[in-house]
């Protein structure tokens, strides 16, 4: 009798299926044998993986009320959906859901609540106020497609609340004060993200934020940041020599003496021989460019526009650094800065112009700021494709080899 | 089907019959006072609606006169610092909830359609 094995497909006049473990890959694959004469003479087995799906982790590092959320609601909105807290939980969850992404707060993994740090005279910015292990454990979890329950520390009472289930998403972002602090963290990110605003800059927007609320004052807004400033250059600042991109909010160089903060010269430094990621350039990879678009074919009201873009040493990493000092009043000024600008990963000619214009009213719209976080958003989701595409290929090699 | 017996849930259970009882006189003294049972149920309600902003507004301003007491005494100490943070975070809490009130809350059809974009009213077409 004529024994063939399962592996033949001849044998076969029906669907079989076996399941196999692969020895790498961590998700269980599910191999379908079919014999149909009349459909094309594929020779290889479709496979089905029903896998722990691969999440993508990014990191976002920043002091608060710098621009973290504006960030967060820029970043979902390149991966399309609307970011919105979960549905039917605590209301003051600080997560945010989208179809793509899930953004979590690292606030919650606070170990002590704000009567706790009271106590102890601790902030919220040093270690001890924090549960690393915590943090650790869930976001590989998350990393490896497992759901967790993950603790909420309330803004409004200042209390952790119970915890929420969270779903491993496509993408997760975390977002805080210390996604970069501890290493193990730090080695699950796939990219990381360090906003960096200058102390001027800092005091400007606070100052913005908090005039609206009776009980403050010039002074109290500035003991606020002075109190804080020893635990955040202790703690926070240091993080960013280990972040891919680093975007750096400076006061402008265009107006001599200015005081009010509200052009702003924004640097993108780009760590170089990152995995996936290409740093944008102007005109030339590697070369030192400065450029002024106002001219001729450009009109540009005052202050006008300055470009620079220039090879530089970061924390002793080779970085490159694109600079914009100035606003855009007009939409063919921001057009015509994207037409030169190269390797945006976009899809498609005038992707960052469009997505600047639907958040045309989040802060930032007009500057530097919100043009290098589009950016880097169009980074992000092309990390993530290529990503994916690469995990999506070892296991058909595996397969057909 | 089986499932629903299995739990014990028995729709044919009669009722309980419950004898009304006579309340000729209490009606009509009711009616005498109609401010007491009505009104002061909707003045609950419009005070929720703003209130959340309103309890972290009073938290900010309380905890700026905690800290300024605090760092009075030791302006380096670690309690001081730590009521200083806490006056950040309830600023950063206090504009987040400000934005929220902004965004949302106003526009009823807005708030609708954010959440049943696909509803017939808020069908959009771009193009």
């Amino acid at each position: 009798m004529a024994v063939s094995t399962i592996y033949s497909t001849q044998a076969l006049n029906s669907t079989h299926f076996l399941t196999s473990s692969p020895s790498s890959s961590t998700s269980k694959q599910v191999f379908f044998y079919r014999r149909h004469q009349s459909q094309t003479n594929r020779r290889f087995n479709t496979i089905i993986t029903c896998a722990a799906q691969q999440t993508v982790v990014i990191g976002l590092a920043a002091d608060s009320g710098c621009g973290k959320s504006t960030f967060m609601r820029r970043l979902t909105s390149v991966f399309g959906g609307a970011a919105e807290p979960p549905k039917g939980g605590n209301p003051d969850s600080n997560t945010l859901i989208s179809d793509m992404t899930t953004v979590i707060c690292l606030d919650d993994y606070h170990s002590l609540d704000r009567t706790g740090r009271k106590e102890k005279g601790v902030t919220a910015l040093d270690p001890r106020a924090n549960d690393f292990d915590l943090m650790y454990e869930q976001v590989k979890a998350l990393k490896s497609g497992i759901a967790v329950e993950k603790p909420i520390y309330n803004h409004v009472t200042g209390l952790l609340d119970a915890p929420e289930l969270i779903q491993p998403p496509k993408i997760l972002v975390i977002e805080g004060l210390h996604p970069m602090f501890d290493e193990r963290v730090r080695e699950l990110l796939d990219f990381s993200i360090y906003l960096d605003i200058s102390n001027e800059v800092k005091f400007a927007w606070k100052i913005q934020r908090d005039m609206a609320e009776r009980g403050h004052s010039l002074e109290s807004i500035k003991a606020s940041i002075e109190a804080r400033k020893p635990d955040f250059d202790a703690f926070i600042d240091p993080q960013k020599q280990y972040a891919d991109a680093v975007i750096e909010v400076l006061p402008t160089q265009l107006i001599p003496d200015d005081n009010e903060g509200k052009v702003l010269r924004v640097r993108l430094i780009m760590k170089e021989g990152v995995k996936y990621f290409s740093p944008v350039y102007l005109f030339d990879e590697g070369s030192t460019i400065s450029w002024i678009p106002c001219g001729r074919k450009l009109t540009c009201s005052y202050p006008g526009i300055k470009f620079n873009y220039e090879p530089d040493t970061y924390f002793d990493h080779e970085v490159s650094v694109l600079e914009m000092d100035g606003q855009f009043d007009r939409l063919d000024e921001l057009i015509y800065v994207e037409s030169h600008l190269s390797n945006l990963s976009s899809k498609f000619y005038g992707e960052v112009t469009q997505q600047m214009l639907k958040h045309a009213d989040f802060p930032g719209s007009n500057n530097g700021t919100g043009l290098f976080q589009t950016i880097v958003g169009l980074k992000i989701r092309d990390l993530y494709e290529q990503l994916i595409a690469n995990k999506a290929t070892a296991p058909a090699e595996a397969a057909k080899a | 089907m089986t499932s629903i017996a299995a739990t014990g849930l028995n729709v044919a259970t009669p009722r309980a019959f419950v004898r009304p009882v006579v309340t000729s006189l209490s009606a009509p003294v009711r009616l005498n006072y109609p401010w007491k049972f009505s009104s002061t149920k909707r003045m609950v309600m419009s005070v929720k609606a703003t209130s959340e902003g309103e309890i972290i507004s009073d938290k900010v301003e309380k905890s700026i006169q905690e800290a300024k007491e605090t760092c009075a005494d030791d302006p380096v100490s670690g309690e001081c610092v730590a009521a200083w943070d806490e006056v950040e975070e309830l600023s950063a809490a206090a504009s987040h909830a400000r934005d929220k009130k902004k965004a949302g809350g106003s526009d009823p059809l807005e708030e609708y359609c954010s959440d049943n974009p696909e509803t017939d009213e808020c069908r959009t077409y771009d193009n």
